[in-house]
């Protein structure tokens, strides 16, 4: 009805309304992004007292101390170590698995080949909590509780599928033919991998290993089901295991912990940013 | 294009004899990672949950024994719906946000790089870390909220000792999780569309409202299949952050069946009936996706085939 009107008033909502709708929405998203991270990064910049006396945003004055804190607690160094460790595996080994296998998808016909590929699909609409229960009690018998080895095979099983599924995708939209004139050259099959393949594909790549680092640095159910001795713990689970073990809490050191964490993470997508942006616009990464 | 030539060319000898495998030996590798221990835990599980565990892990075969003995438990039905509501609640407003944050970040102009790039950024954050984030947006004394409250006079809420606004607040975080990337992937629909039927509708004099549903969602159905998949999946497999938030309280208030599935298996050491509650999860989210699949993914390719 309001579009039928013709007073000014009205004319003046058609061409601003949307625009104001626009930027109102924008304004939210920011804010709503923002707020979480920035409430930390803020607190933990706070005296643990002014924290609970909740009187201003800012902090009175800016103050290290918290991170000094997190930085000299006895086991700090073990879990960041434990987090790296773990991370650089489980990004390394599915990514390298992801690339054969998406590249024998992506450029042989075989029997079996569309079964194959759905097993790949599969694990990717099982939630992962939910083999929390069968994996702790396979494990057990096999004696891998608070093993490396136990969180690296568990944390490749779940990155090869997602890797795999972003590859075969990237490795498809690369015209044969360009392939066969480097056959025709006389290159074989890991060099047409290596000096073909992979360069043309490199944004794949590139996001392929980013989710892989992210699903790693930022595992959790695993890691609690798997692991139960306090040098065993990763960044997250140590994260989570500050709530029990400060008995007042220091809110402070809470919040430097946290952004201690998120930290390495968020600079690796600051770097590489617009090739993961613009991979999952594309529709190239499907969960 | 007299000659076609074979993707593997080894040379003659001994190499042609492995030709067919190649492909074999390609797949297989990851495979055996993943239906190692991917395939074994779900079977593993299904198996585990006709057994019965003593606190020696010594199973005996129960049949379906712990299926009904968890069928009947209250908490678990409590659980049960707790979850469906909080996962239909999430899917609606998780939703209805990343369509709106797609919408402006395809309208935006001035800043898109940005905005885009700082709308992923809560993606990379753990759900530990996004749980510990709320907890102190919402936390009574110290939270952003009641600070933000003190400062226009008004009264303190605890956020997180009510369980209507604690199930709300694990709703927030888990929404400020997923939503990036869902809207980044309605955002990649968005794109497809090509600008000139916005034009010739806009000239047919259609509104805003009737563009966005006559033109806009039927040509993004595919992506928002996959977004509709995304969130679900996320909704129904939450629970590190709220384990982290609320630890399922207060009152039980926020105790999914994910929380009560780790409780049950790893407080009260009764992994039959931790494994019954995988089976549920697995199964929901199984169907859930499957119907997705069906109406988004498939119906609109045998649409798009037909139309050719």
């Amino acid at each position: 009805m309001r579009v039928q009107e013709s007073g000014p008033m009205a004319l003046l909502f058609q061409r601003l309304g949307p625009k104001v709708l626009i930027w109102l929405t924008l304004t939210f998203l920011v804010i709503w992004t923002a707020t979480p991270i920035i409430w930390a990064i803020l607190s933990s910049f706070k005296d643990p007292l002014e924290i609970y006396e909740s009187k201003s945003l800012l902090p009175e004055v800016w103050r290290l101390d918290a991170y000094r804190k997190v930085l000299s607690m006895p086991g700090f160094g073990t879990w960041l170590m434990n987090s790296i460790i773990v991370t650089v595996v489980a990004t390394i080994v599915p990514l390298i698995l992801a690339i054969l296998a998406a590249y024998g998808f992506a450029r042989y016909a075989f029997k079996f080949r569309h079964v194959l590929l759905l097993l790949y699909l599969i694990p990717r609409i099982i939630p992962r909590v939910s083999l929390i229960v069968p994996l702790n009690d396979l494990m057990s018998d096999l004696g891998l509780i608070n093993t490396y080895s136990v969180l690296f095979i568990t944390y490749i099983a779940s990155a090869v599928p997602l890797a795999t599924w972003i590859l075969v995708g990237f490795f498809g939209s690369i015209p044969k033919e360009i392939e066969e004139s480097a056959t025709l050259d006389g290159a074989n099959m890991w060099n047409r991998l290596r000096h073909v393949m992979l360069p043309m594909a490199w944004p794949g790549v590139v996001t392929a290993a980013v989710l892989c680092l992210r699903e790693a640095w930022n595992e959790f159910s695993f890691v609690l089901a798997l692991v139960n001795q306090t040098d065993m713990r990763t960044l997250p689970y140590q994260l989570y295991m500050l709530k029990d073990s400060m008995g007042i809490q220091d809110y402070a050191v809470y919040n430097a912990f946290t952004i201690l964490t998120v930290l390495p993470l968020l600079l690796v997508y600051l770097l590489l940013e617009r090739k993961v942006v613009d991979s999952i616009v594309s529709g190239a990464v499907k969960s | 294009m007299s000659h076609t030539t074979p993707m593997v060319e080894d040379g003659p000898t001994g190499a042609d004899r492995l030709k067919p495998f190649v492909p074999y030996l390609l797949v297989l590798p990851g495979l055996l990672f993943v239906m190692g221990i991917l395939g074994y835990a779900v079977v593993g599980g299904i198996i585990l949950s006709l057994n019965e565990t003593d606190m020696f892990m010594n199973k005996t075969f129960v049949g379906l024994k712990n299926y009904i003995d968890v069928f009947a438990d209250p908490r678990f039905q409590d659980a049960m719906v707790r979850t469906l509501s909080f996962v239909v609640i999430s899917i609606v407003l998780g939703i209805f946000m990343s369509m709106s944050f797609a919408l402006v970040l395809y309208k935006v102009v001035r800043g898109r790089r940005f905005f885009r790039g700082l709308s992923l950024v809560p993606y990379f954050v753990s759900g530990i870390a996004t749980a510990v984030m709320f907890r102190f947006i919402f936390t009574t004394s110290g939270g952003f909220v009641n600070t933000v409250l003190a400062q226009l006079g008004l009264p303190a809420q605890s956020w997180l000792g009510d369980p209507t606004l604690a199930f709300a607040v694990a709703i927030m975080a888990n929404c400020w999780f997923m939503v990036p990337f869902a809207s980044l992937i309605l955002l990649g629909g968005l794109q497809t569309i090509d600008k000139d039927l916005y034009d010739a509708a806009a000239i047919d004099g259609a509104n805003p409202i009737q563009i966005f549903f006559r033109i806009t969602l039927p040509l993004i159905k595919p992506m928002l299949g996959v977004s509709l998949i995304w969130v679900s999946y996320i909704s129904f497999s939450t629970f590190d952050i709220v384990l982290a938030l609320t630890s399922g309280g207060p009152l039980k208030a926020t105790e999914l069946v994910s929380i009560y599935m780790y409780e049950l298996a790893f407080q009260q050491l009764n992994f039959g009936q931790g494994a019954v509650l995988m089976v549920v999860l697995l199964v929901f989210n199984t169907v859930l996706s499957l119907i997705y699949i069906k109406i988004f993914v498939m119906g609109d390719r045998r649409h798009s085939e037909a139309g050719k």
